[in-house]
């Protein structure tokens, strides 16, 4: 017994793969066979459909697309007819995988049981099924043209459906997008026409001190953070000292006895002088320091007026510190430009080096240079190295 | 824990005690390096000058137009054009509208005033601004002379100018004298001509029968030394230049001599002398006519120049092979070699600044005019041609002329100037071709 089954075992092993083996040598054949499915219009394509009903049942969700088919197929398929045997070439490639499809259900009949064996195999088939629904599509699609549309298609399916649905809504939300971009663009125009006012708002900057006022209240709430301390006092007057050199006296013997007593007593004399004329005194440091990035604007607009052409081999020998007090409005105050130092070259040189590097301050703060208002404290003097030992002629 | 939080509490109010002072201590002036600036031409504003009597109106004009070429040709000057005045100078001595002058960003002004004698004599006076500091740059200066030295004043005037802004002195009231050339270059003639720096005012010192070459002026500029060929061989001549009247110097053995220079003193001049197919340096009282060797080498020695004080010798030799520089102590003695190149030095001139010495290179088929310092280093070669030679210094050691030819039988020599830069390269204007030019110190 256990011989036979062995041989019977074998025996439906070789039949059953000779049958399949050998139905896919024949795929040769397909070809000629296909033109016989061509012949098939109307009865056997009903029976076909019948037979594949079955399998097609497994998957109900695919079935709708069945109906659709034949209604669009049913009406083409007499016109297709005369222009088959161009598709048919076409199909060969596809039909090749398709074919055996049609031939398993054929044979299946001595191989009900595989059919339960090969369950997972099926699954391949719904696959496929996706695949069989294209060809009554085939039919129906008798135009050349739409032929080669087909062949493609029916792979992409599940793509071109997620897409519609996708396309559906994206399109609507691109138009809402779109429309707020819109908005958004005409939101850049304005900016373009600011960046055009700020160049011509240069000049009306006596409104700038206005504002500037603000600066001046934070020194007072730092002053009285100051105040505890009684160490800080001292340093200011230092910072205070260079300007009465240059700009007020009388208000700096004032002042300094002022904040000796208290901060917040020369903090409000401050307010009542309002600081516009001359910035006589900051008992503190106003705001933050300059960043490195402010400093280096400062620096860069001075360079781009600093000539060194007209200057003598002499005179580019002489690094001179140049002391300046600013205005609020980030002009500087051409009167308080002082030589603070020289070295490298003779008087005359660095009376030579120092023109040049006045007429740099000047020229180009003529405009007020570029600095925080709420720093003002930090930059209200300044002291400019001019250091000509890249400029030099050698 | 209480005692914990105590030491924290406690350093806490240290930080927040000392956070203040760190700020505090970065608050004196804001302190700024600026290590990098621009080289541009300054902006200089020359209304013409205001005439103060109507003979002088024409002179006015003219002046101020000499004045701003003046400056404008030195590269490191740009005119504001007249179009762009705001307000017109009418008077010497009205207040200046800064304001007017910023505006079309003039940062210099030059307003002056002529007027003129009824005996025919010439005043101007100028006065000269720094339009963005709002204040006058040096005191007025006011110049006489005759009518027909207008142009002297005028380049007195622009000599005072540059000499304020810049800080150096001037160039502008000197004279050249040169080479002139005419005719094809198989059938050149050679005269000695002098001119102004400019090229105007050009005036002949010598006729064209014999070949000149070389002309040198001396340290007041009221002479000149130069190699003539009149006696069919080279020997070297000084030229009184007022009165054109000249000598020859002689030489020991009456030996051929060429390549003259004075000393800074005017006293000693250093020359070149063949001796049996030998060329060395000597060195002659021009008074005594006594000379005495400097060299004594079997190569070549020639194109001597005394340094501005009078301690060293710059030549050129080729002991080395090649024609190098050397210098050597100015009576003579052991030389030091300066030029390290590639390619051939020669016709070394020390700068009257005494910092540079300015030379004649040849390297690959080119011609270069160069500076170094005067222990050899930083050479900088300022042009490149087809043949530039002869370098010569202004006054003021800025600028350098020298001598161009052009390529071909039909090639012309004329003369050049660039700042010792390198700007500024251009021509300068002669009446004819040009050769072999020799500045001459500021005139008095």
């Amino acid at each position: 017994m256990h011989a036979g089954h062995v041989i019977s075992a074998s025996g439906h092993a070789l039949l059953i793969g000779w049958m399949l083996f050998g139905s896919f040598s024949i795929p040769p054949e397909p070809s000629v066979e296909v033109t016989s499915v061509a012949l098939v219009s109307n009865e056997e394509y009903a029976a076909l459909l019948a037979a594949q009903e079955p399998p097609g049942a497994a998957t109900d969700v695919e079935a709708p697309e069945v109906p659709e088919t034949p209604d669009v197929g049913a009406p083409e398929v007499s016109a297709t007819q005369d222009s088959q045997p161009e598709q048919t070439e076409p199909e060969v490639a596809e039909a090749v995988e398709q074919d055996p499809v049609p031939d398993q259900p054929a044979p299946t009949p001595p191989a009900p049981e595989e059919v339960a064996d090969e369950a997972p195999v099926i699954e391949q088939p719904t696959q496929d099924i996706a695949a069989l629904p294209p060809e009554p599509r085939l039919e129906p699609e008798p135009a050349p043209r739409d032929v080669p549309r087909v062949a493609p298609q029916p792979v992409e399916r599940p793509d071109p459906d997620v897409k519609v649905d996708e396309q559906v809504q994206q399109p609507a939300e691109q138009a809402d997008n779109a429309e707020e971009q819109r908005e958004e663009q005409e939101a850049t125009a304005p900016e373009e026409a600011t960046t055009e006012i700020v160049t011509e708002a240069e000049q009306p900057k006596p409104l700038a001190p206005t504002v500037s006022k603000r600066p001046k209240a934070r020194p007072v709430v730092q002053q009285a953070a100051v105040e505890p301390q009684p160490e800080p006092k001292p340093e200011p007057k230092p910072a205070a000292e260079p300007k009465p050199a240059a700009e007020t006296k009388p208000e700096q013997p004032a002042a300094p006895p002022k904040q000796d007593d208290s901060d917040a007593v020369a903090a409000a004399l401050e307010k009542a002088l309002g600081g516009g004329e001359t910035p006589s005194e900051s008992p503190a440091p106003s705001g933050p320091p300059l960043t490195s990035g402010e400093k280096d604007a400062l620096r860069v607009a001075v360079s781009s007026c600093w000539n060194t052409g007209s200057l003598s081999s002499d005179a580019l020998r002489v690094t001179v510190e140049v002391a300046v007090s600013m205005q609020e409005d980030g002009r500087p105050n051409g009167n308080t430009i002082r030589l603070v130092s020289s070295s490298g070259g003779s008087d005359a040189a660095a009376r030579q080096a120092f023109e040049a590097a006045r007429r740099a301050i000047i020229r180009c703060g003529a405009n007020g240079y570029d600095l925080p208002r709420e720093k003002y404290g930090q930059w209200r003097d300044i002291v400019m190295t001019f250091n000509p030992e890249k400029m030099r002629i050698k | 824990m209480r005692h914990v939080t105590r030491l924290a509490t406690a350093a806490l109010t240290a930080l927040t005690a000392l956070l203040p002072l760190g700020a505090i201590a970065q608050d004196g002036p804001l302190r700024i390096e600026i290590t990098e600036g621009v080289i541009e031409p300054l902006p200089i504003a020359v209304p013409n000058f205001v005439p103060e009597n109507p003979a002088a109106a024409q002179m006015a004009t003219q002046i101020a137009r000499v004045v701003v070429d003046d400056l404008v040709g030195t590269g490191l000057f740009r005119e504001v054009p007249a179009s762009a005045y705001i307000s017109p100078v009418t008077s010497f001595s009205a207040p200046v509208q800064y304001a007017d002058w910023k505006a079309i960003n003039a940062q210099g002004l030059v307003t002056g005033a002529v007027s003129m004698d009824p005996s025919g004599r010439l005043n101007v006076k100028f006065r000269l601004y720094d339009v963005f500091a709002g204040q006058e740059l040096g005191d007025g200066l006011q110049f006489s002379g005759t009518e027909a030295g207008w142009r002297r004043m005028a380049h007195k005037v622009a000599d005072a100018v540059y000499s304020r802004i810049t800080g150096e002195g001037g160039y502008f009231d000197s004279r050249v004298v040169y080479v002139s050339e005419t005719g094809p270059k198989d059938d050149r003639r050679k005269r000695l001509a002098i001119m102004d720096y400019d090229g105007a005012n050009t005036q002949y010192l010598t006729d064209s029968s014999a070949i000149v070459l070389a002309p040198r002026f001396s340290p007041t500029g009221d002479r000149v030394l130069y190699t003539s060929y009149e006696t069919g061989s080279p020997r070297i001549f000084v030229l009184d230049v007022a009165s054109v009247g000249r000598r020859e110097l002689p030489t020991p053995g009456g030996n051929m001599a060429f390549s003259p220079r004075f000393g800074p003193n005017g006293q000693r001049v250093v020359y070149s002398m063949e001796q049996g197919g030998n060329t060395d340096l000597f060195a002659m009282d021009i008074n005594t006519g006594q000379s005495q060797r400097l060299t004594q080498a079997p190569s070549i020695e020639t194109a001597p120049s005394f340094s501005p004080d009078g301690s060293q010798i710059v030549f050129e030799s080729d002991r080395s092979g090649t024609p190098q520089l050397y210098i050597m102590p100015a009576g003579g003695g052991e030389a030091r070699r300066i030029s390290f190149g590639q390619g051939r030095y020669g016709t070394p001139v020390w700068s009257p600044r005494g910092d540079l010495i300015a030379f004649t290179k040849q390297s690959k088929g080119r011609f270069h005019i160069g500076v170094m310092r005067t222990d050899g280093s930083e050479e900088r070669l300022l042009t490149a041609s087809f043949l530039d030679e002869g370098p010569t210094w202004s006054p003021n050691g800025r600028v350098i002329m020298f001598t161009r030819e052009t390529q071909g039988a039909q090639g012309a020599s004329s003369l050049y100037s660039v700042d010792i830069t390198g700007r500024n390269l251009k021509r300068v204007s002669t009446d004819s071709g040009a050769s072999d030019p020799a500045w001459s110190p500021l005139q008095n």
